[in-house]
């Protein structure tokens, strides 16, 4: 197998993977921040609760997590009937609606560092930021993220593998449709049913130079932050 | 003293288990690798089977080309029931097989929803508004998606209903998708309706589409098995036609 052979397979898988990975690590920087910030915040019973179902999708098989989300978006029953009846709006078999999954499955890698790395600071640094007049708003963006730059780094980059790495919820609620929902690593599915054991070594291929170039990347940045890579 | 157990005890214990677990592995069992669509009747066959010679299958359904592909790269099976001929087929000539294919069953297409649907003209049907997404099983890999999609050519209408098409990796997966409503409607076997219910159906014309002949192949895997041997012969049996029609087979 050589370099120019991979081009000539149809790339189309991957880039659909990577946008699903982009959207999905925007919308959990967007989301995930705030919500890691809140959770830092003291340990009431409520915030443990709502960690610990954060935290799940960790643990979860995907399948578990695919058959609720094919249920939910049903057009037939509740929640994925209102959105038809209401909205016009179909999430099962699309775009979309793989992007709400992974949201949801990729959650715990973006906000468990994040939190942690959080935690982890002084208290007198947002105290003296408060002090000299800035809003919550403002220590948060301006004093609390840069001072976890490591952690915020790792946190996006797991974010992105890991929607990379989705499998069994895209295979239970995706539907296989071209452009659409198959992702690279169904693709390489498919192929591998298929006997297509080229095409599936192609996309594998890639799928492991991505990875690799990622994590190691953050590994090679966070050394030299004298703090541990997985924080 | 409270009795503490010692890890002689269970270390004891341990050896035990693993000397009962490596005896019920040596057992002879006949492992039946099943294409999705045959996922309910295989039960039914299993159980007639068993009380005629007292013998257990294992059964294992999936796709027929991923069963296939686990058969090439050594999977354990000992007989491979497919829903077509070319798989087996492929089979014989790589030698994982040891007789030509032998077909037991012919397949029968139906479209099939969980709500009632005019279901007379379902070429019509498909193209209506009411119908947003379609369920096929993946044509490449089943063998009721290739004959889903020839209908639909000999209909015309393949490359009008295309963006409403989801593919299931399986026949088993389409069936899922109707039975839970996320597709308005699909296209499956006839055998998935002899026990879901309420289900509501029409039998596609046998002239849109090839006939889906399954074949049935004894593989290498089972060259010293006397027990797969019989489950292969009794698949072809008289007896084993008469259930295959019950769940919307036709046989030879």
């Amino acid at each position: 197998m050589n370099i120019a052979h991979i081009f000539l397979i149809d790339l189309s898988p991957i880039w659909l993977t990577l946008k699903l990975a982009g959207i999905t690590t925007f919308i959990l920087l967007l989301v995930g921040l705030p919500a890691a910030w809140w959770l830092s915040k003291g340990r009431s019973f409520f915030k443990i609760i709502i960690e610990a179902v954060i935290t799940m999708p960790l643990v979860l098989p995907p399948s578990v997590l695919g058959f609720y989300l094919l249920l939910a978006f049903s057009p037939q029953n509740g929640f994925g009937k209102w959105l038809q009846n209401t909205f016009d709006v179909q999430l099962v078999f699309s775009f979309e609606g793989l992007v709400l999954a992974s949201v949801i499955y990729s959650m715990p890698f973006m906000i468990g560092p994040v939190k942690s790395a959080l935690q982890q600071l002084p208290v007198s640094l947002s105290q003296a930021s408060y002090t000299l007049g800035k809003s919550k708003w403002q220590t948060f963006v301006k004093v609390l993220l840069p001072n976890i730059k490591p952690s915020l780094l790792t946190a996006t980059v797991l974010t992105f593998a890991h929607t990379l790495g989705e499998f069994g919820v895209v295979l239970m609620i995706g539907g296989n449709i071209p452009n659409t929902t198959r992702v690279a690593s169904i693709a390489v599915y498919d192929a591998v049913e298929q006997m297509d054991y080229a095409s599936a070594g192609n996309y594998s291929l890639i799928l492991l130079c991505i990875t690799f170039v990622m994590v190691s990347s953050v590994f090679i940045y966070n050394r030299y932050q004298a703090k541990s890579p997985l924080e | 003293m409270i009795n503490i157990i010692s890890p002689i005890k269970i270390k004891l214990c341990i050896t035990v288990i693993c000397l009962f677990a490596m005896l019920h592995a040596s057992a002879q069992t006949v492992k039946v690798a099943a294409a999705a669509n045959l996922q309910t009747v295989i039960i039914a066959l299993q159980k007639d089977f068993k009380m005629r010679t007292g013998i257990d299958i294992e059964p294992v359904s999936g796709s027929s080309g991923k069963l296939v592909a686990q058969i090439s790269n050594g999977a354990p099976y000992d007989v491979f029931l497919s829903a077509d001929m070319d798989f087996p087929e492929k089979l014989y000539k790589d030698g994982s097989a040891t007789d030509k294919p032998e077909v037991y069953a012919l397949g029968s297409l139906i479209i099939c929803s969980n709500k009632q649907l005019a279901f007379n003209n379902w070429q019509q049907l498909l193209q209506s508004k009411s119908v947003k997404k379609i369920a096929i099983a993946n044509p490449a890999i089943a063998p009721y998606g290739k004959a889903a999609e020839e209908a639909l050519t000999k209909a015309g209408i393949l490359h009008k209903i295309k963006s409403k098409a989801v593919y299931g990796e399986s026949i088993s997966q389409v069936n899922t998708y109707i039975t839970t409503g996320v597709v308005e409607v699909g296209f499956t076997t006839q055998s998935l309706v002899k026990e879901t219910q309420p289900l509501y159906w029409k039998a596609i014309d046998t002239k849109m589409y090839a006939p889906i002949q399954q074949g049935i192949v004894l593989l290498t895997h089972a060259k010293d098995n006397i027990q797969a041997q019989k489950f292969y012969q009794y698949i072809l049996s008289p007896v084993a036609k008469r259930i295959f029609k019950q769940y919307g087979y036709k046989t030879l």
